[in-house]
């Protein structure tokens, strides 16, 4: 007779694998796609929890049709955790950190561009690195996600990911946004961690405009002026 | 193996519980200041609601689900027609003409404040569009909402009822808001 198929050992093996196969994906740097390009300038480009949509791969190519190098990361994807900011939050930021360490050693001038809370692993990976090397970065986030609390009726509290002495951060804020009366505070915060900040109002944006269900016309046509737009800033930032 | 499922049903509730929008119960406080100026440029405070139940809205013209929820609160203030209850939607950072050309679309009958330099925003703490505040007709704030709800049904209607009740027990169980043809009158003529 056929010993019966237990359901919870079943379940058990299946969680052990999945635990197993995140150690396998974890023990190198994350994968990434790559525009190549010729010139001397790297994009590291970190997507947003929602993960990557198409107007971002369309801006990296010609981003890279322009001479800008673009390595493509989707956290979220690469370490298969749900599509949520918490799950940002939970990135080993020692990969990461090998990640704008294998930029840099390229020997390209390096500028890191993070959406949403994707700004916590990417400012998390920069804290550990030296100050030297943070020197070599130039930091562009697109309205970071950094409150560990935000509750109507309460003072907001950002997240403290290390020091950031000598990180340039440059904040891209869309002006439809809940978050831009609050854009003053953020930049005050990331000042106290060490960083030089400067920011820009992206007018008549919503946040992550390229990826919404009912685009207006204007946010439509900025969505395919994306490349042109991180040139822009990151000229502006003197990044170039 | 019974414990292994109670784990694994416990973290699916907590999930779902995440997930799901609520109205939050606060320990009746004193509310923020609110100072701002109507479309016709008249200042209101909290002063000019006082004695009545308030539903405050935070919200702007470029946020879907503020809109979305709009024509409930319409609907409400309808509803509610001589019942102690006021009906205020404060626009968050926005310029009057941006609030105007979204009223010239949706006919509200309710105020609209604007908060021009997110001022009151930031005085209420209001992180996320839409944030609703229900104040008592003591003026505390009693609950918060995070995001949209239907406001003439449910939950909602059930603690706004329980607010009029504590302000006026008397009055609380109004027959305005059993079937009343008139109000099914004015909800056609504005297409809600």
């Amino acid at each position: 007779m056929k010993n019966p198929v237990d359901p919870m050992r079943l379940f058990r093996w299946l969680l052990l694998g999945m635990w197993a196969a995140s150690f396998v994906v974890r023990a190198d740097m994350p994968d990434h796609q790559v525009f190549p390009a010729q010139s001397q300038q790297l994009l590291l480009w970190v997507v947003s929890e929602r993960g990557r949509a198409e107007p971002e791969v369309h801006a990296a190519q010609q981003l890279a049709a322009q001479g800008v190098e673009t390595w493509s990361l989707d956290l979220v994807a690469a370490y298969f955790q749900p599509q949520l900011p918490s799950s940002m939050d939970a990135m080993p930021p020692q990969d990461l950190a090998d990640w704008l360490r294998a930029a840099l050693v390229s020997g390209k001038r390096v500028a890191v561009y993070a959406v949403s809370r994707a700004a916590v692993p990417v400012l998390r990976a920069a804290a550990t690195l030296e100050p030297g090397e943070r020197q070599g970065l130039c930091v562009m986030l697109m309205y970071p996600n950094l409150y560990t609390v935000a509750e109507p009726l309460a003072e907001p509290d950002f997240l403290v990911v290390g020091s950031l002495s000598g990180l340039r951060v440059r904040v891209l804020q869309p002006r439809r946004s809940a978050a831009t009366p609050w854009l003053p505070g953020l930049l005050e915060h990331l000042a106290k961690q060490g960083a030089t900040t400067s920011h820009v109002i992206l007018e008549n944006l919503r946040e992550g405009y390229w990826m919404r269900e009912t685009p207006t016309e204007f946010e439509s046509a900025e969505s395919r002026r994306m490349d042109a737009m991180l040139l822009r800033e990151l000229k502006q930032w003197g990044c170039e | 193996m019974k414990k292994w499922l109670g784990v694994c049903a416990m973290s699916l509730l907590l999930t779902g519980g995440a997930q799901a929008a609520g109205f939050e119960a606060r320990a009746a406080t004193p509310a923020p200041e609110l100072k701002a100026q109507d479309l016709a440029g008249a200042t209101k405070t909290l002063a000019d609601y006082r004695g009545k139940v308030v539903l405050l809205n935070f919200w702007a013209s470029w946020c879907p689900p503020c809109l979305r929820e709009m024509p409930s609160m319409e609907r409400l203030r309808i509803r509610m027609a001589g019942r102690p209850l006021a009906i205020v939607a404060l626009d968050s950072a926005e310029t009057a003409d941006e609030v105007n050309g979204f009223l010239s679309k949706m006919k509200l009958g309710f105020p609209i404040l604007l908060d021009p330099d997110g001022s009151n925003t930031k005085r209420w703490k209001v992180f996320a569009l839409p944030t609703t505040f229900l104040l008592d007709a003591s003026g505390r704030v009693r609950y918060v909402l995070t995001g949209p709800t239907e406001w003439d049904e449910g939950e909602a209607l059930k603690i706004i009822e329980s607010l009029l009740a504590e302000s006026s027990p008397a009055k609380a169980a109004s027959p305005k808001t059993a079937f009343n043809p008139a109000i099914t009158k004015e909800y056609d003529q504005i297409g809600l």
